[in-house]
């Protein structure tokens, strides 16, 4: 234990007076939680404005005062439509749908034909979706409306036309609302226990290799197992350093964030905080385990970057996992490292409950791998091929 | 003192997509006493580093035995590291440490109580001329300076055993002397020395005793006048060329038949 003592403080003296790696680790703690808080606000308020403000961009209003009147007696304001509407659709600089009547319309509309009014809209673009819908759904209100005058004129009950009468009881607590949009915050906080440390994995491992400094210290009278200690409690050190950094980010950045829409949808307390870091800790203790295990199979600190790369590619892939599931919440996801924190993540911010078993079973298997690979470790330094291959 | 006895080593090599068996090292034996310095000479590839390697315990030989001070470096190779310092080929500094830190680090791996390295450390930085190095950071150091840091790591327990792998490559003359004046003391103190060179000099101006190795065998083993003796030569370099030749020669033989 002296052994291992030693060796983290070394590591650690060693690790700190490298520019590099801290520059990282600020870089990716401090800017990660305001970055990704930025885009989701922005994203959620742009689209809550334009609900709020209900735009209807019409081409050529003149042909349709009745549409209009109707419009505006919905509350909606009446846009017209730019010259190069086509354009401005496809580049998402128009987000919501253009109407487009037809010269004929109020004719047509007199007559009690059917009149043909074009929607054009580009649902290529994410943030378009609530507005162009909302746009669709005040013609539908068009359509009921005339209809039932028609139907009303012919001394006809308007109830004939529409047997069933739908309301809408929604379910979902507020904050799930939304919420696939939102892994992207326990995303990148499980990003950052993958990369924040990355650098100095590399640097005790194939570092070591590739400076020569292997050989020698593998003379001195100790156990390979105290050295993988020392080494990964520094490794595991400056990634609890990084992501206590990124939640504090994150929960500075959620004062600023003006949207309420967005605050409603994702609890963010220090009981999340909490759960964050029960599940991230034993994760990031993981990765600093595996990153040094696989970096030990660097001759050089390049080399080790290119193995270290197919973990956090592996990761990457098996985080998103869980969002495309159309089963949420199966039993298997607790068991698999990464898609278990952001599945237990979402849930909590989404403000389902969280058990004890979701926090207790991930944490388990995540130390349990640690200490395989540790162990792993440990007995690949005393391997010829290890301490002697050199770049 | 150091034994080695019927040591032997092989390593699987590549050549392509081939595999082949390389013998590094087929039969090596010699002793090594205290209060000596005993120098392997052996052209590149003689198996002097594998040897070396062995004996620090970093290897593991297939066949033979070798021993530190008493203890076989199979069977219970913390007690050799314990008191065997190493010079090896790989200097491997801690570039973002001071020279100071980089010795401080290995003397508290081997649980060396403060006082006592620290003491140590004034001393061997006088004998080494190395007192301005000790509180910079090592990046950037030249080889000499490199050799230097490494040497005092090496020795900061107090080792009674020491081996060093081509300590003098890529020195320049007075580093050199500062090594070969270190290396003295050290004998003078008791101490077995053990060193891998290639270079003839070296060995007439430093060593007690030589062991010739080639073709990953010891070919002889004597003080240099014995050694010259032997081979019938006026100097250790016709010596030695005499000694290697035959061997090589041998070894075709033996190859043949």
């Amino acid at each position: 234990m002296t052994i291992a003592w030693t060796i983290f403080q070394k590591e650690l003296a060693d690790a700190v007076r490298d520019r590099r790696t801290w520059t990282i680790a600020l870089v990716i703690s401090l800017l990660s939680g305001p970055a990704v808080f930025l885009l989701v606000s922005n994203f959620v308020s742009g689209v809550e404005e334009k609900v709020a403000k209900r735009e209807v961009v019409i081409e050529h209003a003149e042909y349709a005062p009745t549409l209009v009147n109707f419009l505006q007696r919905a509350g909606a304001t009446i846009v017209p439509a730019p010259k190069d509407y086509r354009e401005k659709l496809r580049s998402g600089s128009l987000g919501n749908a253009v109407l487009v009547p037809p010269e004929d319309f109020e004719q047509r509309l007199e007559r009690g034909e059917q009149v043909d009014v074009e929607a054009v809209f580009d649902d290529s673009h994410d943030k378009a979706h609530a507005v162009v819908s909302a746009s669709i759904r005040l013609l539908s209100g068009f359509n009921r409306e005339s209809g039932m005058q028609r139907l009303l004129a012919r001394g006809v009950g308007p109830q004939l036309l529409a047997p069933l009468a739908v309301r809408e009881i929604n379910l979902a607590p507020s904050q799930a609302r939304g919420a696939q949009l939102l892994f992207v915050v326990p995303w990148a906080a499980l990003m950052v226990a993958v990369f924040g440390a990355l650098s100095v994995a590399i640097d005790v491992t194939a570092g070591e290799r590739e400076r020569g400094s292997l050989e020698p210290l593998l003379g001195n009278p100790l156990s390979t197992g105290a050295l993988v200690l020392g080494k990964w409690g520094v490794v595991m050190t400056y990634s609890v350093a990084i992501v206590v950094l990124t939640m504090t980010g994150f929960m500075v950045s959620m004062r600023f964030v003006t949207s309420e829409t967005l605050s409603a949808l994702m609890q963010l307390q220090w009981r999340e905080v909490g759960i964050f870091v029960a599940l991230l800790l034993p994760f990031a203790a993981l990765m600093a385990a595996l990153n040094m295990l696989a970096a030990t199979f660097g001759r050089s600190y390049k080399e080790a970057q290119t193995y270290v790369s197919y973990i956090a590619m592996a990761v990457q892939f098996s985080a998103i996992i869980p969002v495309f599931l159309t089963v949420r919440d199966a039993p298997w996801q607790v068991f698999v490292p990464a898609v278990a924190q952001l599945t237990v993540l979402m849930r909590a911010l989404r403000g389902d409950p969280v058990s004890v078993p979701d926090l207790v079973i991930p944490a388990a298997v995540c130390i349990g791998a640690t200490v395989v690979c540790l162990a792993l470790q440990a007995r690949l330094l005393r391997r010829e091929s290890i301490v002697f291959a050199r770049s | 003192m150091i034994e080695v006895t019927a040591l032997a080593k092989s390593f699987i090599g590549r050549h392509g997509r081939a595999r082949t068996v390389v013998h590094a090292v087929t039969d090596v034996s010699f002793r090594a006493q205290d209060g000596r310095i005993t120098a392997l000479l052996g052209p590149n590839g003689a198996g002097k580093t594998t040897t070396l390697r062995v004996l620090a315990t970093l290897m593991r030989a297939d066949r033979g035995t070798a021993s530190v001070g008493g203890f076989d470096v199979a069977s219970d190779p913390v007690s050799v590291r314990a008191q065997l310092g190493v010079l090896s080929d790989a200097r491997g500094l801690y570039t973002r440490l001071t020279a100071r830190e980089n010795i401080a680090y290995y003397a508290n791996l081997r649980r060396v109580p403060a006082i006592e390295w620290s003491e140590r450390l004034a001393r061997l930085a006088e004998l080494l001329d190395m007192r301005d190095l000790l509180d910079r950071r090592t990046d950037g150091f030249s080889g000499g300076e490199r050799m230097k840091v490494a040497l005092a790591r090496a020795l900061i327990h107090d080792p009674r055993h020491l081996i060093l792998d081509e300590p003098t490559n890529g020195l320049d003359v007075t580093s050199t002397r500062a090594l070969r004046r270190l290396l003295r003391h050290l004998r003078d103190e008791g101490k077995c020395l053990l060193f891998s060179t290639h270079i003839m000099q070296e060995v007439e101006q430093l060593c007690d005793e030589i062991v010739i190795v080639a073709h990953g065998r010891t070919i002889a083993h004597g003080t240099a006048t014995a050694l010259c003796a032997d081979a019938g030569a006026a100097n250790l370099e016709d010596a030695f060329v005499r000694l290697a030749l035959e061997a090589g020669e041998r070894g075709a033989q033996r190859e043949q038949a």
